[in-house]
């Protein structure tokens, strides 16, 4: 979490009032219960979005607490699965080589 | 794919070929080519969802040590992400294929289509491919890379694409 001087909220309150109207929409609501099999949870994004607002109104350090944790917590969840394979540290060396036939040319 | 350092190239990383069988189309890892098999591919919705999977193969190659010849359960995680984030899954696709269910509906028709995947590439039998996605199906069906949430159409890829312009400020505040 950066210093207050110099943070601001990770995303523009605009995105999270979007995610979260977008989360209670119906055709959202049939998605997600076609993958998951039950309902979508969108209370998250409403509190984000008044914590938003409050940052942009009061910059109150309450409202940047809750929005980094939030965020945190979302960053988590979506981590909290060991991966299948190892990440590289760089691309595979032969991405961009030319074709084994082209190399004849 | 350029910000995970293999900008792709479509002379260079994509083939048109006619292929055998009613596979659409395939990753070549030993090439970095996707092959694309011009003879079973029906119409651009097809098309679209051929590109999307075999891209993601592409991607996992590219940011992970995948032993897709010898290690049966990575190609079985990217095969499970591959049906999962291609559009391939979807209520409709599965409609069409006279697979009907709704109630996570979306992770069985994930689940089978990674197996049937897995037996179009690999001399293996289906209880060791059916092994291998469930061993591996809670982590790789959770991993939503690079969109951070499963594309079901047009609304949720301009999402996650809105997300992916802004990662550096998300980053740079949490």
């Amino acid at each position: 979490m950066a210093d207050s001087g110099g943070w601001r909220p990770p995303r523009p309150c605009e995105t999270y009032r979007a995610e979260w109207e977008f989360c209670r929409s119906a055709r959202h609501f049939l998605h997600h219960y076609y993958v998951h099999g039950k309902r979508p949870a969108c209370e998250q994004w409403l509190r984000d979005l008044a914590s938003c607002r409050d940052w942009e109104e009061r910059r109150t350090a309450e409202a940047q607490r809750s929005l980094c944790e939030s965020e945190q917590a979302r960053v988590q969840a979506a981590r909290k699965h060991t991966l299948v394979w190892a990440l590289r540290q760089s691309p595979p060396a032969d991405w961009h080589l030319p074709l084994p036939q082209e190399k004849d040319k | 794919m350029k910000h995970s350092g293999c900008a792709v190239n479509k002379e260079r990383h994509f083939s048109c070929e006619d292929c055998n069988g009613n596979v659409s189309g395939g990753f070549d890892a030993s090439s970095s080519q996707i092959v694309l098999c011009q003879n079973n591919i029906c119409n651009q919705a097809h098309m679209n969802r051929v590109v999307t999977h075999e891209l993601i193969h592409a991607f996992d190659h590219c940011r992970a040590h995948v032993n897709w010849f010898t290690n049966v359960r990575h190609l079985a995680c990217s095969e499970v992400r591959a049906a999962n984030l291609s559009g391939e899954c979807s209520l409709v696709n599965e409609i069409f294929r006279l697979h009907f269910g709704l109630k996570r509906h979306h992770q069985t028709c994930v689940r089978d289509r990674a197996i049937l995947s897995i037996l179009a590439v690999r001399n293996i039998s289906k209880e060791v491919a059916e092994k291998a996605v469930d061993e591996v199906f809670e982590s790789c069906f959770n991993d939503h890379e690079p969109f951070g949430r499963i594309p079901h159409n047009q609304t949720y890829a301009r999402y996650a694409h809105r997300d992916f312009q802004n990662r550096d400020r998300y980053y740079s505040n949490i």
